[in-house]
């Protein structure tokens, strides 16, 4: 499966590394951060040995750190690795988190390999943009293509649903999943061109199937059409769903659903209690 | 790439594009409206449906372009 440019994307990603405000366009890259440090501390155990993919400017990491009582940094090594083939023995690590899934080519297999690098009884936490994430760009996009030049083509990237969440979670070998969490951002903005200035910091499209470049008068259109999607004020609301997903590695300690005719209590008796 | 090169000029007159849209605020909401009466009513979406209502934004766009000397009317 080969939806991503992943060279381009990485060239993407060293742009805006190398853009001197860049941090101020990480807001949501923050707050997905901290979400996912949320539910690492939702889970009542330690993990001595935890991976980030992804990691970027360790937004996980920051909010992890900030949340300990003692202002201990968290002993970290960055690797420069491909998410797709990572670099690591099996059954290494006790939590897996990674706020990166929506730029792997092969979803199914990276799972299945950090299902593999994970100890059993190991967890793993992620979040994607996913489900209907920028739809209104998207379609302000596609219906002034459509008006303007008689076709449209893909300008934003397809995305994962909340539906297959589950499957993939499942087909990777994870059991006990939480997939149902999401999480809808709605950031407002002046207009379509600040939408697009804030994505390129590193979230530029770069499926193999994007048109390389974007008429005038379609920019124009779709500015003009992406206002109808604003409020009295005068901004745009650009939506940004993002999924959550908790996974564990299978181990003996944990709770199975119990064997079918092995109930001892029926339902019938709640009303009693 | 360093220094003035068409990259980043090109950047800097689209910076420009929010405020010049903004004076044409009118004629974006037509034509705006016009495009979007199509998702709700029977008539599908071609192409040069709201030709009228965009040059219209056009011709208010360049205009707003053209008092700015910096910026040639690239359009």
């Amino acid at each position: 499966m080969n939806v991503f440019n992943r060279e381009m994307k990485r060239r993407q990603k060293n742009w805006a590394a190398v853009l001197e405000e860049g941090h101020q366009y990480d807001y949501l890259r923050d707050e997905v951060g901290s979400r996912v440090a949320d539910r690492v501390y939702d889970i009542a155990r330690t993990f001595p040995l935890a991976l980030d993919i992804g990691g970027g400017k360790s937004h996980i990491a920051e909010h992890l750190s900030q949340k300990l009582r003692r202002q201990s940094e968290i002993p970290t090594q960055c690797v420069l690795a491909d998410e797709e083939f990572l670099p690591f023995k099996e059954n290494t690590f006790d939590l897996v988190v990674s706020g990166l899934l929506h730029w792997i080519n092969d979803l199914p297999g990276a799972l299945r390999q950090i299902h593999a690098v994970l100890k059993p009884d190991g967890v793993f936490i992620g979040a994607m943009v996913g489900g209907e994430t920028l739809y209104e760009l998207r379609c302000s996009l596609q219906l002034a293509e459509v008006e303007r030049e008689g076709g449209f083509s893909p300008h934003v990237s397809p995305y994962t649903a909340v539906t297959d969440l589950g499957n993939l979670l499942g087909r990777a070998g994870f059991s006990m999943l939480t997939f149902q969490d999401i999480d809808d951002v709605q950031v407002h903005y002046p207009g379509i061109m600040e939408v697009m200035t804030d994505l390129q910091m590193g979230e530029s499209n770069c499926a193999w199937n994007r048109r390389s470049m974007l008429h005038r008068d379609t920019m124009l259109a779709a500015a003009a059409i992406y206002k109808m999607y604003g409020s009295e004020d005068g901004s745009v609301p650009a939506t940004f769903e993002i999924l959550y997903m908790i996974g564990w590695k299978p181990h003996e300690s944990q709770a199975k659903p119990a064997r079918r005719g092995s109930a001892t209590a029926s339902f019938r008796d709640l009303s009693k209690i | 790439m360093s220094g003035s090169n068409v990259w980043s000029r090109s950047r800097e007159r689209l910076r420009l594009f929010p405020e010049l849209l903004a004076q044409c605020a009118d004629e974006a909401a037509v034509y705006g409206k016009c495009v979007a009466a199509t998702t709700a009513g029977k008539q599908e979406l071609r192409k040069d449906l709201c030709a009228k209502e965009f040059e219209a934004l056009k011709t208010c766009f360049t205009n707003a372009v053209s008092p700015n000397l910096q910026i040639c009317t690239w359009f």
